[in-house]
């Protein structure tokens, strides 16, 4: 089978707003392209135009020539083309199997579905991601119990269930620990080998350059190069990108001091941490220091910052400056100078519906008096605004209409107000273009100068080598490593998050 | 992760708490009534019973797809005054089928009006439902402004006093709909219906007809509602426009406290129908201990409140103790 899509200059309007304006691809069976650009260039617009979820303005789509109207998901997988959505697509309380192969379930007489083939088929698509997953999955175990990759995993088996000739990949590894991801790259050329087309979108670029055979780059809705992987560098797809040159820099704060730091006081102390996922984790952070927390995914580093902020039960005993503290709801926390900076920005971080100024202002509310003194309210907001370097066009708008890198800076906007003195950071980088990572990366080296004490988790391990003083790396529940100074590389690392080494650790 | 292996227990056994309750309900009615259990007393039980557990089934497919009818007492209601009005105390039997099958006709009919708003025009159900039950509960005022009228004695007779083989019809007619309810699950309707009502949205990424998996459920509730209508009638032989609408909330209360959560995707029928038989069971200890019927009320309400809070009550021990 050998089929070819192009989308030729292609327009998609969402209001007043132009997400596309001049959009192209090819893609044929048998090939791997990666679909590059910053956030709000585009790129999930242009996944959804391909799979049927939106409709184009302009433009048109051929399919081996012919020019085709996808629009539906359904049309889309008559078609073989099939998504992994970045927001998965499962039901939570229905079963591993029912998830899969709902709508296709194989019937007996009385349109009766036929168990045990559904989970004999279920099985076998279990097994091609077996060994990478925590438990052996059983397929009438509900969506619901899963863990964040195990469901991202299911996704995926759902979408390749149709046996599509076309798949696309929306930032599938985001939640994929690196076994995990592994597999699915040996699944991807397994696929590529067979004959089918894979658009995978990313913004891992390690990801891209180990496992795209073209890449296609857009900006501003715009398609503004392609090419052979082979023909470019890492730096020069990172400038189609951006336009102008800012390839990230990571300046450490402290790397020059390290002496110093050590020597200020201790601010938190964790001694003997114990929730469902950790067990026995003890480590100290001095104040002005940035610590990393690395690993794979889901070895207890959201619990650990949960823990400390006073979200979740756990057994242990934190110290804040040598006092024995226990926080039973985050107010506690946040009256001691603590905030959390969460990764799922939608969900924990954000109220999406209401203004950027109500969002900004959040937990400072009580400081602008009764009734609200909403000019001072909206200097403060403008003054972090600018601080921030948020786009937006006005502070009335809501936080819906932002970019995913801008809304990023909202929820550690809303904080700043505040003066906490201790930054607890849950993946904040997820999802947000080179861009704003960068600007990120520079507010937080200026906070930890300023001897905020500063607690980072994060997935990417370029992030964790290039921005911490040190780094603590989660295991199972718990410290595998801890990773400083000359031994602080990504490939002590990588072992240490595997579990095969203790990273060089003395 | 105690909150997943609670959700894990409920997924899997949705009527595990309606089954401890209803033994503890009949627990306590057959230490007040111990010859609850002879034929003739389980027998004037059940007839009482059958109507809510007609209604509690129809309403356990809306709130399983996502939705909820709140109309299901007007419809019983119009039901109850056609048969009253048009057969009347001395009509014939062919009559009293014309009409029963004409009931029905009218139930679907209303579910399907419900249906059109909610799943085709996207309307809130809960106020469409609301709305919908001041229509039908007036039409049926309409049709019968005063109580009376009637059905003939004999159809009333067959309903209270058929006991095939020493077993209340009620029996019969709860076998037959989980009989029906078994296929119904292993059909791929049966994982629409689940489906829908977990997550809409990922539904229809999914390609499942999600309009009409809706739409279906009312008409289901129309139809269970048509026949609740009905045995009503038979257990009174007589017409009320006002009979429909207390049993709305029972059946509500029946679908809950039987494990289906009111957020859909979650449960069956047959912890409703355990539900309904337990309420029902409450009514009777109320009765049967001497204690003001107001009351009957107020342990209704205690109850749903109680199954509402239980799992978020559970969740809270359980933070607690760690």
């Amino acid at each position: 089978m050998s089929a070819t899509l192009s989308a030729q200059h292609v327009v998609k309007r969402y209001g007043g707003v132009v997400a596309l304006s001049d959009a192209n691809l090819d893609i044929h069976s048998g090939e791997i392209l990666a679909l590059i650009g910053a956030n709000g260039s585009g790129k999930s617009t242009m996944s959804k135009v391909i799979n049927g979820v939106v409709d184009l303005d302009g433009g048109q789509l051929l399919l081996d020539g012919k020019p085709v109207r996808i629009t539906s998901p359904q049309t889309a997988k008559k078609l073989g083309i099939s998504t992994v959505f970045q927001e998965l697509s499962l039901i939570p309380q229905m079963s591993i199997a029912d998830n899969i192969w709902l709508t296709r379930e194989p019937l007996k007489s009385f349109k009766v579905i036929n168990r045990k083939l559904l989970n004999q088929k279920t099985e076998e698509l279990l097994a091609l991601f077996e060994g990478t997953l925590r438990t052996k999955l059983k397929p009438d175990l509900p969506v619901s119990a899963l863990s964040p990759d195990e469901k991202q995993v299911i996704e995926i088996l759902k979408a390749i269930s149709i046996n599509p000739w076309l798949v696309i990949l929306d930032e599938a590894t985001a939640s994929l620990d690196s076994r995990q991801v592994e597999r699915l790259f040996e699944l991807v050329r397994h696929w590529k080998a067979e004959g089918k087309a894979i658009i995978f979108v990313s913004h891992r670029m390690e990801e891209i350059f180990r496992i795209a055979d073209r890449f296609s780059v857009l900006r501003n809705g715009k398609t503004v190069g392609d090419g052979n992987i082979k023909d470019i560098t890492e730096k020069e797809l990172i400038q189609l990108m951006i336009e102008r040159e800012n390839v990230v820099q990571f300046t450490k704060a402290s790397s020059e001091s390290e002496s110093q730091v050590q020597a200020s006081p201790v601010y938190l102390e964790v001694e003997n941490l114990h929730t469902d996922t950790l067990h026995g984790v003890s480590f100290e952070v001095h104040e002005g220091e940035l610590v990393g927390i690395g690993g794979l995914r889901g070895q207890g580093q959201r619990d650990l910052l949960l823990s400390i902020f006073g979200d979740i039960p756990y057994r242990g005993n934190i110290k804040i400056k040598g006092e024995s503290i226990q926080f039973h709801h985050p107010k506690d926390a946040i009256k001691q100078g603590i905030a959390l900076v969460p990764g799922e920005r939608a969900r924990e971080g954000l109220l999406y519906i209401r203004t950027i100024l109500e969002n900004l202002l959040l937990p400072t509310w009580n400081k602008y008096g009764f009734p609200l003194k909403i000019k001072k309210a909206k200097e403060d907001a403008t003054r972090i605004g600018e601080r921030l370097n948020l786009v937006m066009a006005s502070l009335m708008d809501p936080v819906s209409s932002l970019s995913g890198g801008n809304a990023q800076k909202v929820v550690i906007g809303k904080w700043l107000l505040r003066n906490p003195q201790c930054y607890l950071l849950d993946d904040p980088t997820k999802g947000v273009d080179v861009n704003t990572k960068s600007e990120f990366y520079t507010l937080l080296t200026n906070l930890s100068k300023e001897g905020k004490t500063i607690l980072f988790y994060s997935s990417d391990d370029d992030e964790l080598v290039g921005l911490c003083d040190r780094v603590l790396v989660l295991h199972d529940g718990v410290i595998r490593a801890e990773l400083k100074g000359a031994t602080l590389t990504k490939e002590n690392l990588i072992a240490a998050s595997l579990g095969v080494s203790n990273g060089g650790e003395a | 992760m105690r909150k997943t292996s609670w959700e894990t227990l409920t997924t899997k056994y949705p009527a595990l708490f309606s089954t401890i309750l209803l033994i503890v309900a009949l627990l306590i009615n057959f230490y007040l009534q111990p010859n609850m259990f002879a034929r003739e007393t389980l027998n004037s039980n059940m007839r009482v019973f059958l109507p809510l557990v007609l209604l509690a089934v129809g309403q356990a497919f809306v709130i399983l797809g996502g939705g909820i009818d709140i109309s299901v007492g007007g419809i019983v209601s119009i039901v109850n005054t056609i048969l009253a009005v048009y057969v009347g105390l001395n009509g014939s039997i062919e009559k009293v089928w014309l009409f029963i099958a004409l009931s029905i006709f009218a139930g679907i009919l209303c579910g399907a009006i419900n249906g059109f708003f909610i799943a085709v025009l996207r309307l809130q159900p809960i106020i469409t439902t609301y709305a919908t039950s001041f229509l039908y509960g007036g039409l049926a005022l309409f049709i019968l402004p005063n109580p009376g009228g009637g059905i003939p004695q004999r159809v009333a007779e067959f309903y209270r006093t058929t006991t095939p083989l020493g077993i209340p019809l009620a029996f019969y007619v709860i076998a037959i709909l989980l009989i029906i309810w078994r296929y119904v699950r292993s059909t791929q309707y049966g994982s629409y219906l689940y489906a829908v009502g977990g997550k809409a949205e990922a539904a229809y990424e999914t390609a499942v007809p999600v309009t009409w998996i809706h739409f279906s459920t009312y008409v289901i509730s129309g139809f269970m509602s048509a026949l609740a209508g009905i045995a009503i009638t038979m257990l009174s032989g007589s017409g009320n426009a006002e009979i429909g609408s207390p049993m709305t909330l029972t059946a509500i209360t029946a679908v809950v406290i039987g494990g289906t959560a009111l957020s859909g995707g979650v449960g069956g029928i047959t912890g409703p129908i355990m539900g309904a038989l337990t309420l029902g069971i409450i009514q009777n200890i109320i009765s049967f201990a001497h204690i003001n019927t107001w009351w009957e009320t107020f342990v209704k309400a205690t109850i749903i409140v109680v199954a509402l809070a239980a799992p978020g009550l559970i969740n809270l021990f359980g933070r607690r103790k760690s």
